[in-house]
């Protein structure tokens, strides 16, 4: 049957133009709850339009009105369907603060992925450490940048105040910023990387690892491992253990992936990698400013020792933040009530 | 069903919703290109805040330069992937480049886009920037039914075209005052009784897309409609046809199929 078009036009345009000013309303305030009347109407004219636009898909060939019918049952669908965050839930600043704790109980949740993360570092540092042990050819390939392949003249350097910056708070300060922007970016990489389904982010993990084995092995067999230590670890307590959160959160999507999209709790997921990714870009924003205003600096000024000490405590402050704040219970405990990609 | 595929163009990528109801709906996606477009303009956006920010801090900090260096360098880092996810989860899967272009980021599902989905499709812009110019994603983008760079795929979003539409009035060819056909009403109810759906339509959707015709195949298409339809649907006399462009008479016929409420009540 043919549809009269301009009939049905002057029948139903009314209730159109009644829902477009309802929606119209409502998508101007996304807080504002519905009132039981409201509710009701919406529902009346959603059904109405919906057989509306089945009308118009079977009886005429009339894209534009088609068109205009279906977003208009589209925006009344989303009106009715989603429920949005009232005003209080998003503006509670003390709701930024949560992630405080919320971070290392996402962090023990998904202590399996951060293991992982932590063992492909750890190859790739014996990888890299053994391979300038025992093949000195490998350098040249493994530690491009001369500081890193001459520690002798990096070390005397330092130790003549070529690199010093203490007289300049300011250099320090431009050095962090660009130091802490950095860091997140490689960090983030490695976080989404995971969409690789993690090839991506186990690659960047091993090529890390294989530096960090190669330069500790190197500084260390030429009789400054002491230097080395001092002037990787009081950034670094935050900066390793932030990457492999990375790593960590990487692995975590890679495997949330690689779920059945009807196993996938995706609105859970997608906090718990966001709480990953907001927590290790905190710690790297401190990893930033301790490299730039105090790893920078070498004895005399700053004693070795007390550099060491500085960057232990640091490692020991986070083991016991990671592993105790936020929500008490075992590991067990938590890995049973975890989410569901986690399991 | 195949019908109405058949009126839409083969390269416009759709998201089709079935609702709890069993209503279906369709949203058409956005592809590359307007992407792009939106992009760039969000990006201009954030330069000239992020410069206009950067002389105001250099002012602020005129006798310690270093201490502005660091504040730009982490207020651009911060505006960058902020931006848009802010501005998407705030305003309804939006920015003003998506505004301006006409798209939305909505939920794969048909509803709106979420504030954590927003920050996840934002942050994963670092993969989908790959290896230069957004080149992982454009080519995500291109392989995917949906449309859907790698952040849209890990969020769950899709990008809509909301090109704006004309309101549901009445077609300005339907509107004519005067119907020469309606003074031959039998004729008329003949061709109304006469004209199957499909025919009818293909008249309608043929005056619907006048301008998008080019003069030579508008003049002959409409000249093949009007010869059939008086030949084998409903002649209407001689003395009136050759009175008549074909145009004119197509569009009398319309009226008479569709519009005209005088022969409804014949």
């Amino acid at each position: 049957m043919i549809l009269d078009l301009e009939r049905f036009r002057a029948q139903a345009r009314p209730r159109w133009s009644k829902l477009e000013a309802l929606l119209s309303a409502l998508e101007s305030r996304p807080d504002r709850r519905l009132q039981p009347a409201e509710a009701e109407q919406l529902q009346e004219l959603y059904a109405q339009t919906a057989a509306d636009l089945n009308r118009v898909t079977h009886g005429a060939l009339a894209p534009e009105l088609r068109q205009y019918i279906e977003r208009l049952v589209a925006r009344a669908y989303a009106e009715l369907y989603y429920s949005p965050p009232t005003r209080s839930k998003i503006w509670q600043p003390r709701r930024g603060l949560r992630i405080l704790t919320e971070f290392p109980e996402a962090f023990r949740r998904q202590y399996r992925h951060f293991a992982l993360a932590l063992l492909i570092t750890v190859l790739g540092s014996a990888l890299g450490g053994f391979a300038v042990r025992y093949d000195p050819a490998s350098v040249d390939v493994l530690l491009p940048a001369d500081y890193l392949r001459n520690p002798g003249q990096r070390v005397d350097q330092e130790s003549k105040g070529q690199n010093r910056h203490l007289d300049s708070a300011q250099i320090e300060a431009a050095f962090s910023a660009q130091l802490i922007t950095h860091n997140i970016q490689v960090a983030l990489l490695a976080a989404a990387l995971g969409a690789t389904f993690g090839i991506g982010t186990a690659l960047l993990l091993f090529e890390n690892g294989v530096l960090l084995g190669a330069v500790a092995v190197r500084y260390t067999q030429q009789g400054f491992g002491l230097f080395v230590t001092a002037w990787l670890l009081p950034h670094g307590a935050f900066e390793i253990p932030s990457i492999l959160i990375a790593g960590q959160a990487g692995f975590y999507l890679a495997r949330l992936l690689l779920r059945r999209p009807e196993d996938r709790d995706m609105r859970r997921a997608m906090h718990e990698w966001l709480l990953l990714v907001g927590g290790l870009a905190l710690m790297l924003v401190w990893a930033g400013l301790m490299e730039a205003f105090f790893s920078q600096h070498h004895a005399p000024v700053l004693p070795y020792g007390l550099k060491v000490a500085v960057g232990a405590g640091e490692l020991v402050l986070l083991t016991t933040y990671l592993l105790l704040i936020g929500r008490r219970g075992t590991i067990a405990e938590d890995h049973a009530n975890a989410p569901l990609e986690s399991k | 069903m195949s019908d109405l595929q058949s009126t839409r163009s083969p390269t416009t990528a759709e998201l089709t919703i079935a609702t709890p109801e069993g209503v279906l709906f369709r949203l058409p996606l956005a592809g590359v290109a307007p992407r792009l477009y939106a992009m760039l303009f969000d990006a201009a956006i954030v330069l000239g805040t992020v410069n206009g920010l950067g002389w105001l801090i250099y002012a602020i900090f005129a006798k310690a330069p270093g201490f502005g260096a660091m504040f730009i360098t982490l207020a651009e880092f911060a505006i960058g992937f902020a931006y848009g996810a802010l501005m998407e989860g705030y305003w309804n899967g939006q920015t003003i480049g998506k505004r301006l272009f006409h798209l939305r980021v909505i939920d794969q599902t048909g509803l709106p886009l979420r504030m954590e989905q927003a920050w996840v499709r934002n942050l994963m812009r670092v993969f989908d920037a790959l290896p230069l110019a957004y080149l992982v994603g454009g080519v995500s983008v291109l392989c995917s039914p949906l449309r859907q760079r790698f952040g849209d795929r890990v969020a769950g979003t899709v990008v809509v075209r909301e090109t704006p539409l004309p309101g549901p009035g009445e077609e300005s060819w339907t509107r004519q005052k005067y119907n020469s056909f309606m003074n031959y009403p039998a004729v008329a109810m003949r061709l109304r009784r006469a004209a199957t759906p499909e025919l009818a339509s293909l008249i309608q959707d043929a005056l619907r897309r006048r301008n998008e015709l080019a003069p030579y195949a508008r003049r002959e298409i409409y000249r093949e409609l009007a010869a059939y339809l008086q030949s084998e649907v409903a002649s209407f006399p001689d003395e009136l046809v050759e009175m008549l462009s074909d145009e004119q008479y197509l569009i009398n016929a319309v009226g008479a199929l569709f519009g005209d409420q005088r022969l409804s009540k014949l």
